[in-house]
């Protein structure tokens, strides 16, 4: 068990930066996941604390000891890939046990290792099993018991996941919090599934372009986005965004006005450009409002397209009725287009004029020209509550 | 009457071929030559133009005919050889002549006289044991060659794998004389081991320049194979424990079998085959690792040239060979068109 620090770590190869000056510390016990784009350096990053890539600069620290120029094999940490990677040529007892053989272990203390680890993640009475008889699921924790029998002082797991379907994908993530519990070990995990980074880790790191955009609890990292990469990536679907002005009354935009008071807002001031971010759960329409003062502003739009999810209905506004739903390439950028979440049992259809409304508190700012995060929740001044589930529409 | 009879018959031979045009026009049919004008289609098809017919409808027994065939001469080719060096090895000194398809008496004891006249098992084993080194140092070296020029990313590393390319093209010869005159120079450092310190009737002699001259082929071949294991097989490796070198020797090599036992089997048999080193590198005594190429000469003497024994040491030679590609012949096949595939 260890602590993980990287200091202004560097990974260039001949004309891409892939890892720009990563400063993360990870505590001991701490179930972290790196989370990002594809291409966004996160698997680069697992890579040099595994020591399969040196950095071009940086210190790589695993407990107190500097692991940068140590090889992989004696930084006390193990890794499960991918693409699973069992060797072909071994059954699983051979292939379990394949880290303890090459060091000073007895035949005994071996054999009860593998079968401890076989017991964890239930693989007991497939120990002679080659890897090409079994499941895709069964390699998995072949995989993992492969990581957990040497107790590692940190796990590092490269998208584990990813190849598995989506049923035993959920089940697996499941199974992987379990046994971070059981084990309590430093778990340091690579997706680019937000939704998996979300249910599993203690914190996440949000990385983009090399860089270490976020890292925080996964609640904050939702209510309290760092950045403008940070709103957009987590969350499903993506938080809308809209450029605008800051004026005397609120803030004004391309297709509606908002009200607020920025004298209450110390961080922003009249005429600044900015970004307004919103979640579709907190988009309100207002024949539903409850009268709460945190609702700000009428924007009058037309429903486009409604997608109906079962628990919620996701809802496609207009704001420009010329616009007729443009599709831009990053809905992102859309400057006309709100995405709202209503309740399924909202009476609503295509075509319709509706009167939608924000929740001031859980509304963000973001600079115009750098992305930074201004503030979280520009009436009420509520937004960091933690007791507020995120994921739920709240009509 | 007989010109009468020579007219008559003339007469109508023009008649009945204008009767055939025109029957064959339909044009006009007349009973009895038309009858005959359909025999005769019938019979102008000799013998020959029937089987070709059959075949063009019918050529899966023209295909099987032209495999047994093709097998038929590549078998005699191959095997005829070997069947009548059997042959002289089995005639009794002395009754050389006429030998064709049965011995001139049998003689079986020949293949035990092999070791009488001469120590031939001690060629042999001399041969095994250059063809074997040979093969280790190949396969060690190579596989190092192969783990680089397929795993890694360097600088110069493709007009280094040209350069081992061109120099497989160099004859072997070329080498011979400053390689000799090289293996006939004293050097301190190797007094200890060779006694006088030359490499010259050692099996260095011929272990050195033999292993230089195949590695190349074998390098293409592992460094084809060792390119088609998955990085994170290796990264695994490491991760678990093993050095670079380690992933290679229990992870990439293992992986690669068939490729590797197509190196080394091409290999042992190269070398033990091998002609112009092996006779110019040793004095030809089989206690100075002379190899067989020597030991099958050596019946030749000054007065005489007993070929029975030639011909039986030859036989006992091949075995080795012949047992060694039998066992690997599946692992051979496999590796050789795994290869092929992959290019």
């Amino acid at each position: 068990m260890a602590r993980v620090r990287l200091e202004h770590v560097t990974k260039r190869y001949d004309d891409v930066v892939a890892v720009d000056d990563m400063n993360v510390e990870i505590e001991d016990g701490e179930f972290v996941c790196l989370v990002g784009p594809s291409g966004c350096g996160k698997s680069t990053t697992m890579e040099t604390i595994a020591g399969l890539t040196r950095p071009s600069e940086g210190t790589v620290y695993i407990g107190e000891t500097d692991v940068t120029n140590l090889a992989p094999k004696d930084r006390g940490i193990a890794m499960v890939f991918q693409n699973i990677a069992l060797f072909p040529h071994m059954d699983v007892f051979e292939n379990v046990s394949f880290g303890l053989r090459l060091r000073t272990f007895d035949d005994e203390e071996i054999e009860r290792r593998v079968e401890e680890a076989a017991e964890i993640v239930q693989l007991e009475g497939m120990l002679d099993r080659m890897p090409d008889e079994m499941s895709g699921g069964q390699r998995q924790r072949v995989a993992i018991a492969r990581a957990i029998v040497r107790n590692p002082d940190v796990f590092l797991m490269d998208e584990p996941l990813a190849n598995l379907d989506a049923k035993l994908r959920v089940h697996m993530r499941t199974e992987l919090q379990r046994l971070h519990k059981q084990l309590d070990t430093t778990i340091i995990y690579v997706t680019h599934d937000q939704a998996e980074a979300m249910t599993m880790s203690d914190r996440i790191a949000v990385i983009d372009a090399g860089r270490l955009q976020q890292i925080d609890p996964p609640l904050t990292c939702y209510n309290e986005p760092a950045n403008l990469f940070v709103a957009g990536f987590i969350g499903s679907p993506s938080m809308n965004f809209v450029r605008g002005t800051v004026v005397a009354g609120g803030l004004e935009t391309e297709n509606f006005d908002l009200e607020f008071d920025p004298a209450g807002v110390p961080e922003v001031g009249v005429g600044d450009e900015v970004t307004l971010g919103v979640r579709p759960e907190d988009v309100h329409l207002v024949a539903d409002a409850d009268g709460s003062a945190r609702r700000i502003g009428t924007i009058e739009a037309t429903t486009d397209v409604l997608e109906p999810m079962g628990d919620e209905i996701f809802v496609y506004l207009l704001l420009d009725e010329e616009s007729e739903g443009s599709m831009e390439e990053d809905p992102m950028a859309s400057q006309d287009q709100l995405l709202m979440s209503v309740s399924p049992d909202t009476d609503l259809r295509e075509g319709d004029a509706v009167e939608v409304t924000l929740d001031g508190s859980k509304t963000h700012l973001f600079d115009a020209e750098s992305g930074d995060a201004l503030v979280h929740g520009i009436a009420g001044r509520s937004g960091s509550d933690p007791g507020t589930a995120p994921t739920e529409a709240e009509d | 009457m007989t010109d009468d009879r020579d007219g008559g018959r003339r007469e109508p031979a023009p008649n009945r071929r204008a009767s055939r045009r025109v029957g064959a026009d339909g044009l006009r049919s007349d009973g009895g030559d038309a009858i005959a004008d359909g025999r005769e289609a019938d019979l102008d098809r000799g013998p020959f133009q029937r089987w070709v017919a059959d075949s063009i409808s019918r050529p899966e027994r023209v295909y099987r005919a032209m495999f047994y065939v093709a097998a038929i001469f590549f078998l005699v080719t191959t095997l005829f050889p070997f069947y009548w060096l059997l042959m002289v090895a089995l005639t009794p000194e002395g009754q050389l002549q006429n030998i064709l398809f049965t011995p001139n008496g049998f003689n079986p004891g020949a293949f035990v006289e092999v070791f009488e006249v001469i120590p031939f098992h001690w060629y042999m084993f001399n041969s095994f044991v250059i063809a074997l080194g040979s093969t280790i140092v190949v396969l060690v070296v190579g596989s190092l060659a192969g783990y680089a020029f397929g795993r890694l990313e360097f600088p110069g590393r493709t007009p280094l794998m040209l350069l081992v390319l061109v120099i497989s093209f160099f004859p072997p010869a070329a080498f011979f004389i400053p390689l000799n005159d090289l293996f006939n120079t004293q050097f301190a450092a190797l007094e200890p081991i060779t006694g006088d310190g030359t490499l010259y009737n050692t099996p260095g002699a011929l272990v050195t320049p033999l292993s230089a001259i195949f590695m190349p082929l074998s390098i293409f071949i592992l460094t084809t194979f060792y390119a088609q294991i998955p990085d994170g097989l290796e990264d695994a490796a490491r991760v678990e424990g093993t050095t670079r070198l380690g992933a290679l020797f229990r992870v990439i090599i293992p992986l690669s079998a068939p490729g590797v036992a197509t190196a080394g089997v091409l290999t042992f048999i190269a070398v033990y085959n091998e002609f112009f080193f092996s006779f110019l590198m040793t004095d030809g005594q089989p206690q100075n690792w002379a190899p067989i190429l020597e030991g099958i000469l050596a019946y030749q003497g000054q007065y005489e040239v007993m070929y029975h024994l030639m011909a039986a040491a030859s036989i006992l030679g091949v075995i080795p060979v012949a047992i060694l590609v039998v066992v690997a012949q599946e692992k051979i096949v496999s590796g050789l068109t795994a290869g092929a595939l992959k290019e």
